[in-house]
């Protein structure tokens, strides 16, 4: 509030000058306040914007409410830059939000090259929710501040979805879970075959909201306190007598059958539901009946076949530090050829240098098998590039990898120690067992390993989110960088124009052009009688391909990016640089007659220059 | 020469006529509904009918569900037809067999198979595609209703066929061409086949569908309208990329409304599709490098042994000889209800050409998948912009097109119309004829020859329903040990001759396993044993012991079986 009144009465005082002098004190003032703004008390940091609109902090995880509320503040406040959608109901009957952030006023969202956002469709993920939430925060606070996303957002849209698994999300905020669980979805299933569903789940047994480990005093047991570190247990050693039995996650067999904890929520994976090499349950665990038996994958491939703009993609997982590009499995490395490797090297090599500890890595080679995997899905049905990050690293612990492996070192319990103050653990507390008698419970709480703490949470935001700005830059940016107009004999006129990308990202992936995925992008003369119409394929032999059909509106297969050079559709790659296309036009009229020439590509956008 | 012109054209008309004749007794949706609606009036007590779904274009997909008292705790088996679309004689077999089920109820053996199972009939499951037959323009349609773009050109549906001479159906056109790759075959005149170099042969006619290049692209009719083929449209490989086949697997309402049936039904024991796929005249064989592998695509051992078992059944009970080999096609129901819904399953297009001579050679070969598989859009979509059209004979096609004809002309039907001559915009100045055989000719004779391929189809099924697993409780003792202590045994056996279930529906989790429960009264506990356990699927005549020592007097249940065997429950009263 205070700062609207500063405003207005320099605002006022300036109407009292000449109207470019006001210009310019207005401009001048603007930049005056994004650097001593008075509500900072201070100076605003680079790369944060001072005075958002809609405030907000940034070092916990929001609930369904919360991020239902900062999307809607969001389009509320900026309503030329931010609007949100349903994409439809979770199973439960949550809304399924998309925001969509470009500049509106700039054309179609739907028809510009868009990047696609999604996390959290594994639940207890929390990060992703809160990166796709922190994008679409930072991206329409800084339009017209910053010159890089201004432009952005002028070129590109981004259609962001926090969560595509808002039921389980609820789960594992608001319901007792270890830090893996609520990584399903919350259909209910018999996973033990007693006819019963989720009949025995995890039991809270000192109702703190977290399943931590069980341990019992034992004179057989293998296990003892580590005495560097007594929350964590070792293994005794071969000529030590152990102390302890570990006795499995926080739970009691509910339904006495002999066994615990066996049929808990879910226990499918809505990440083995979609539709590229989808294999049932027996070869890819998590599947269900059939790629999109959820209405939450349903919903998101509805949406992505309604947006053949969609010309890069982002999802986000946790963890582990990984910048992951398809395939999902070794059979299907043919679908990705090596000039798409060539684009997703560019921008998984800056990757490793944006974010200390992440790595670029091929899923199924450098991580495990996934069939019917989303990643494989937006990446291979539909030929767009896309990246699955594994957020959160232990070597953001310490910045610097640990040469032992995860569960034979004691660096989560020694962060927690010396940065968290032991906020990270349930220490262990004797509880009484229905079954197991008198036995100690404790652990990593949910919130910590998987989910990056507070302190840290921003920061990796921004590093991610960055690394999406590298990914979105590099769609396609299409232009009409020369048109040259002869006279030839008999009334007639040679118009031709090149065309170039002049980002790394083809207009269709050497994968696409190879399926015939996406439609050619067409190039078109508007207002002129065009006779006859021709790809140029060589300027300087004078090669060229005539299109018999509709001649003014020329198809081409691909205009190919920086990177990929002359690989796909045999047009670029000649006369100059391997991301231009050029195309031909012999209309009746004259040279001096104004032509318009039109670009319309399903990745690339809509563009038209008037000559 | 108007007198002339008059008389071809009456001629055509009337041949046309005579083929549409034939074969007009196959339904429209809504007859096959009404015929559906019709048995569960009749049969009140022993039919119901159910949509499970619509097609793209609002057709409900009906279940017809025959036997007494239905419930899901019955074993059933599931009888499919139509996912093809253009097989309209695996539709009329399906309502048939049901027909004659329902009419048989009666006798002593159909009456006791209804007492203990229950019959799924799905006549139409593609009933989009099956709509065109009776269209104002037939031709054949394996495609729903949903708009898509098979050349990829960012248009949909903009090349379809086009009636040319305009007697209601779709056939071929041979153009005279000197860059033609067909010739009439020598055997037939009636045949084309694709010229062969080692035989000195060098083409003469174009071949394509009827219709012109809407688009101008070289491709004739090569987007019409719709759709996605729903028998290429299934999960266990999916043929990806390929025209007809969807966007993934799974992408349409049909396909899904299909698995989530079976998959919800895990009372079905087996499924029984009629297509052009046939493993029922010949079972696959076990082939441990197909079977063994990670993502399995042959049947495990002992599938393939009831396999087996199951053919014999089949050919002994049908009596048919001379079946198509007709292997199995990628993405289809028949593979995914077994691979991947683990149930037992079977297929046979049900009905194909007799053979009219004595063969030379006894072999099934003689009828190719290429030839007996619907015409349109096999190809795969990156080599689909040649010259031909959706329909274009197979290379292979002659002998298969030379044992229609036969039959054809000692039948005397007419599966086929002669070449006329006809103007056509993008071949001005060229001999161009429309002609050629009859759509749907090939997979679908007229209707009055599925009586008796119904008939002893139905055989199969209510033999198949007779050998079905059983479980039985056998050997139940009980004994006194003193104190309250008793010891309960039983034997859970599988009476019936075929197993529980599928080997493969052990490795699925949708499949329910032979599950064997003590249900204990008040008071009472168990000393030794478990209250359930689960195990692997019983085989024929398979049994397993489980004993139990229980604590406490009174009465005690046991229960025992799985869906697809049945659940049988007994009841002791311990001491």
């Amino acid at each position: 509030m205070k700062k609207y009144n500063y405003l207005y009465n320099h605002r006022f005082i300036g109407s009292f000058l000449v109207l470019s002098f006001l210009h310019s004190f207005l401009v001048s003032f603007n930049t005056h306040a994004q650097t001593t703004d008075p509500d900072l008390n201070g100076m605003r940091a680079i790369g944060t914007p001072a005075n958002p609109k809609v405030p907000w902090t940034w070092n916990y995880y929001m609930d369904f409410a919360g991020y239902t509320k900062l999307a809607q503040e969001l389009s509320k406040k900026h309503p030329d830059l931010v609007k949100v959608q349903s994409m439809g109901k979770s199973a439960q009957g949550r809304e399924m939000w998309v925001i969509t952030v470009s500049d509106f006023k700039t054309g179609n969202p739907d028809r510009k090259p868009a990047f696609w956002i999604d996390g959290n469709i594994h639940a207890n993920e929390l990060q992703g929710t809160q990166f796709a939430m922190y994008t679409a925060w930072y991206l329409a606070e800084n339009f017209g501040k910053v010159e890089f996303l201004t432009q952005l957002l002028k070129d590109k849209t981004f259609y962001i979805v926090p969560s595509l698994n808002p039921d389980s999300h609820e789960n594992f905020i608001y319901k007792s879970n270890t830090t893996s669980s609520s990584r399903s979805g919350m259909i209910a299933l018999d996973d033990d075959g007693d006819g019963s569903t989720d009949e025995d789940g995890y039991d809270d047994l000192d109702n703190d909201g977290n399943i931590v480990m069980m341990r019992r005093k034992s004179i057989t047991g293998r296990w003892k306190i580590d005495c560097d570190n007594p929350q964590r247990m070792i293994p005794a050693k071969a000529d030590e007598q152990g102390e302890y039995e570990m006795l499995g996650s926080e739970g009691f067999d509910n339904d006495g059958d002999g066994l615990v904890n066996e049929d808990l929520p879910g226990t499918y994976d809505p990440n083995r539901d979609w539709g590229w090499n989808w294999q049932p349950d027996y070869i890819q665990r998590g599947a269900f009946y059939y790629p999109g038996t959820l209405p939450e994958t349903q919903n998101a491939k509805k949406f992505i076949y309604a947006h053949p703009n969609i010309a890069g993609a982002q999802s986000y997982h946790n963890f582990g530090g990984m910048f992951l590009r398809p395939p999902g499995a070794e059979e299907d490395q043919s679908y990705v050829p090596p000039s798409d490797i060539a684009v997703y090297d560019l921008i998984g090599k800056t990757g490793e240098k944006m974010i200390p500890g992440y790595k670029y890595y091929i899923l199924w080679k450098d991580l495990y098998t996934v069939y019917g995997g989303e990643i494989d899905f937006i990446g291979l049905n539909r030929g767009i590039f896309i990246f699955s990050n594994e957020i959160n690293t232990s070597y953001r612990l310490f910045n610097k990898s640990s040469t032992e492996g995860r569960f034979t070192n004691s660096e989560f319990e020694e962060f927690d120690k010396y940065l968290l103050m032991g906020d990270a653990y349930v220490q262990w507390k004797p509880v009484k067992h229905p079954q197991y008698g008198d036995i100690e419970i404790g652990g990593p709480k949910r919130n910590y390993i998987r989910n990056t703490p507070g302190f840290m949470l921003e920061e990796e935001g921004h590093r991610n989110m960055a690394f999406t700005m590298l990914h979105a830059y590099h769609m396609p940016k299409l232009d009409v960088v020369e048109v040259k107009k002869r006279d030839l004999a008999g009334g007639l006129t040679e118009v031709t124009a090149t065309i170039v990308n002049q980002r790394a990202i083809p207009t269709h992936s050497a994968h696409d052009l190879k399926f015939k995925i996406e439609r050619p992008d067409y190039i078109s003369l508007k207002n002129a009688q065009v006779l006859a119409g021709m790809v140029v394929e060589n300027h300087d032999l004078g090669i060229t391909r005539e299109q018999k059909n509709n001649p003014a509106t020329i198809e081409v297969a691909n205009i190919a990016g920086t990177v990929s050079g002359g690989g796909g559709g045999g047009f670029g790659g000649f006369g100059g640089g391997g991301n231009a296309v050029k195309v031909r036009w012999i209309v009746k009229g004259k040279a001096t007659d104004t032509y318009t020439i039109e670009i319309d590509s399903r990745k690339g956008g809509v563009v038209s220059k008037t000559l | 020469m108007t007198k002339r012109l008059f008389l071809s054209g009456l001629l055509a008309l009337l041949c046309g006529f005579n083929v549409v004749w034939s074969q007009s007794a196959y339904n429209n949706h809504a007859q096959l509904s009404g015929r559906l609606k019709a048995l569960t009036t009749q049969y009140a007590s022993l039919a119901s009918v159910q949509s499970i779904g619509k097609s793209t274009q609002g057709r409900d997909l009906w279940v017809l569900a025959v036997g007494k008292n239905t419930n899901t705790k019955k074993p059933a088996v599931l009888i499919v037809g139509g996912l093809e679309g253009v097989h309209l004689a695996g539709s009329e077999m399906v309502l048939q067999m049901a027909e004659k089920m329902l009419a048989a109820a009666n006798t002593d053996s159909v009456a006791k198979l209804l007492e203990t199972k229950t019959f799924y009939f799905l006549p139409s499951g593609n009933p989009d595609a099956q709509e065109q037959f009776s269209a104002k323009l037939k031709y054949e349609r394996s495609g729903n209703g949903t708009e898509t773009d098979d050349d990829r050109d960012g248009r949909n549906g903009e090349d379809p066929f086009e009636d040319l001479n305009n007697d209601g159906i779709i056939s071929t056109i041979r153009v005279e061409d000197p860059t033609g790759t067909f010739v009439v075959s020598k055997e037939d005149p009636r045949i084309l086949l694709k010229a062969d170099p080692n035989k000195g042969e060098t083409g003469k006619y174009l071949v394509m569908t009827e219709g012109i290049d809407n688009d101008k692209d070289g491709a004739f009719n090569e987007d019409g309208p719709g759709g996605v083929h729903i028998d290429k449209n299934f999960t266990f490989e999916y043929p990806v990329f390929n025209v007809g086949a969807g966007d993934y697997a799974a992408s349409e309402s049909e396909t899904r409304a299909v698995l989530d049936f079976l998959y919800k039904m895990n009372h079905i024991f087996a499924v029984l599709t009629f297509g052009p796929n046939n493993n029922l005249s010949e079972a696959p064989k076990f082939d441990p490098t197909k079977a063994l592998k990670k993502i399995p695509n042959g049947p495990s051992a002992k599938d393939a042994a009831v396999g087996e078992q199951v053919s014999k059944i089949y050919n002994s009970r049908t009596g048919l000889k001379d079946a198509p080999a007709l292997p199995q096609s990628k993405g289809n129901f028949a593979q995914t209800a077994y691979y991947h819904a683990g149930r037992l399953s079977f297929t046979t297009p049900g009905w194909w050409v007799p053979k009219t001579e004595a063969p030379k050679d006894t072999t099934k070969k003689a009828a190719t998948p290429a030839a007996a598989a619907p015409a349109g859009g096999a190809m795969p979509r990156a080599g689909m912009m040649g010259a031909m059209g959706a329909a274009a004979p197979a290379n292979n096609a002659g002998e298969d097109d030379l044992r229609l004809l036969k039959w054809a002309d000692k039948e005397k039907l007419s599966v086929y119309s002669d070449w006329k001559t006809i103007q056509h915009p993008d071949f001005v100045g060229k001999k161009v004829e429309v002609g050629g055989f009859m759509p749907f000719a090939k997979l679908n004779p007229p209707v009055s020859y599925l009586n008796e391929a119904a008939t002893k189809h139905l055989k199969f099924i209510t033999e198949l329903g007779q050998q079905m697993p059983e479980i039985e409780l056998v050997n139940l003792k009980t004994e006194s040990l003193g104190n309250g202590l008793s010891r309960v045994s039983v034997q859970v056996l599988n009476k019936g001759l075929l197993p529980t279930y599928a080997e493969i529906g052990d490795r699925v989790r949708w499949v329910s396993r032979v599950k064997t429960e003590l249900k204990l009264s008040a008071g009472q506990s168990f000393v030794s044993g478990k209250r359930l356990y689960l195990r692997n699927a019983l085989g024929a005549g398979e049994q397993e012991e489980y004993t139990w020592l229980v604590m406490g007097a009174g009465k005690v249940i046991l229960e025992a079986g799985c869906p697809t065997a049945g659940i049988k429950t007994a009841e002791v009263v311990l001491k």
